[in-house]
């Protein structure tokens, strides 16, 4: 045997033997909550198999998350879209089915969009469905983004800028936005003042990256704490505060 | 060692990071926690709604891969809700949202003796988005005609006298993707002017502080460090509190081996390719 195979078996041995104690202890309740318990151990520790290298145990947990993902959808948007939305109005069961046929309409331009996986014969039938998807979305999406992303935003940056801490915020916004939008103006050459703009402007950005890598660390971070916390307090059971 | 300094192996790292967390979490490490403005003034708008025996929407927009993070939000606004007798209407942008908001008021309802219909309702998971939030404003028992248990929401207490979005006093959304800027602002909050507040992933949260600025927003918990501090609010010890020790340690730990990376670099790094 290979040296990943032997910590392989080891891993599935430490595991199952922990988990008899843990049964047999009843510090897991022998239901479906302990099972429920006990399996999302076990695949949270497969998933974290992947830091040591690619096994089997990693592809079965990620292959079962996309399964049971898929699955938990399609039941959700049957049950909570689906039929009360475009089946039990259209199927009669509601008293108001015949205002509701209009609802025809939609449920067909959904059907539309799934021939685009059948033969060319009705493929064409998908086009009309995104035609009125891209053209609703730019309708709705165009107004609302200027109004809530751009002209909202502007409103900030061009406030009296005063001999306090909110001006001295003010005037580094202002002078984070002016200079970088001249790091991404291309058309003139990046020399003399508007070369100093766009080196400031440098700064600007990478002052956000290093700003936007740590919240990164951070929240990769939770996720882990959070895992090893269900690990210590729910699957082995630790009362916290061991030491 | 200087070999072994300057390729250290992935996985000595892990192991540092791994016992940055286990060890702390088994010591229950607890270490104090600054409260920030913009998770305060969420904590005061909620004060506020409850002075008035007011409504609330929290929009539960994430799923079980952030929730370390955004669940502990979700646990504590909910008990400072029902502690302050805030009616809260929940509804989910994200299919796999469900669940975890269910548990949030399963766990918080039976603390506070809150009664279904009454003091709380959960709507579940919508399609639509953009036009979903819209459909809200305009009419919003026509936009969500039933609860997730089909209840008529022009029947239930908590949701009667609520006919768009403006009604609500205050509309929070608890996100781990794009449902803040890219649905909630610009098609509810720009439109319909109702008090937003946000609560979101670490990862998301320097791209919504322009929002805080403008004001589309009035208040912002990022992160787990932002749950731990409302939590921190309510005087409830929460599991986001409970992870600021081991954070705050790993933290550390990542400050070590960054500086450690870039002392080899520019002691010997820096020699070998100028060499070459």
């Amino acid at each position: 045997m290979s040296r990943d195979q032997i910590i392989f078996v080891a891993f599935l041995f430490v595991f199952a033997v922990i988990n008899i104690y843990l049964f047999g202890s009843d510090s897991l309740s022998a239901d479906w909550a302990g099972f429920g318990t006990f399996l999302a151990a076990g695949i949270t520790l497969s998933l974290y198999s992947f830091l040591y290298k690619d096994n089997p145990l990693f592809k079965f947990a990620e292959n079962l998350y996309v399964g049971v993902a898929a699955a938990y959808t399609l039941t959700q948007v049957w049950y909570t879209v689906l039929f009360p939305d475009v089946v039990e109005p259209l199927s009669g069961l509601d008293s108001q089915s015949m205002s509701n046929l209009w609802l025809i309409v939609p449920t067909l331009l959904g059907l539309f969009m799934l021939t685009q996986l059948s033969s060319a014969t009705f493929s064409w039938l998908s086009r009309i469905a995104f035609a009125f998807v891209v053209g609703l979305g730019a309708g709705l999406s165009i107004p609302r983004t200027i109004a809530a992303n751009l002209l909202a935003q502007l409103e900030p940056t061009m406030q009296p800028i005063t001999p306090t801490w909110e001006g001295l915020n003010l005037l580094i916004i202002l002078v984070g936005v002016v200079t970088v939008l001249v790091y991404f103006f291309y058309s003139v050459e990046h020399t003399g003042p508007v070369g100093v703009a766009s080196k400031i402007g440098i700064w600007f950005l990478m002052i956000s990256f290093g700003a936007s890598f740590g919240y990164t660390i951070m929240a990769r971070l939770s996720l882990l704490i959070g895992r090893v916390g269900f690990l210590l307090e729910d699957w082995l059971v630790l009362e916290l505060p061991l030491f | 060692m200087k070999e072994f300094l300057i390729n250290i192996d992935r996985r000595i790292i892990f192991i540092f990071v791994a016992l940055g967390i286990i060890i702390p979490s088994l010591a229950a490490l607890r270490l104090p926690i600054h409260i920030t403005e913009d998770v305060k003034a969420i904590y005061d708008t909620i004060e506020e709604v409850g002075a008035k025996n007011g409504t609330i929407l929290i929009s539960f927009d994430y799923g079980p891969g952030s929730l370390p993070e955004v669940q502990p939000m979700a646990i504590a606004v909910l008990r400072h809700s029902f502690r302050k007798n805030v009616k809260v209407v929940g509804m989910s942008h994200w299919v796999d949202a469900v669940g975890l908001a269910q548990e949030a008021f399963e766990i918080t309802s039976k603390e506070f003796g809150a009664q279904y219909g009454e003091d709380y309702t959960y709507l579940g998971y919508k399609t639509g988005g953009g036009s979903l939030v819209i459909n809200m404003g305009n009419d919003f028992h026509n936009a969500f005609q039933k609860d997730q248990q089909g209840n008529n929401t022009t029947e239930l207490p908590v949701t009667k006298n609520i006919n768009g979005l403006a009604d609500f006093d205050y509309v929070l959304c608890l996100a781990a993707g794009n449902t803040p800027d890219g649905i909630w602002i610009p098609f509810g909050q720009e439109r319909y002017k109702f008090k937003f507040g946000l609560g979101c992933t670490a990862v998301m949260a320097p791209d919504q502080y322009p929002y805080l600025q403008s004001g589309q927003m009035n208040g912002m918990m990022g992160g787990l460090a932002g749950a731990a501090e409302y939590e921190t609010l309510i005087e409830t010890s929460g599991k986001a509190t409970a992870g600021m020790g081991a954070q705050s340690v790993v933290h550390l730990i990542i400050i070590a081996f960054i500086i450690l990376g870039n002392v080899m670099y520019f002691l010997y790094g820096r020699q070998k390719g100028g060499g070459q």
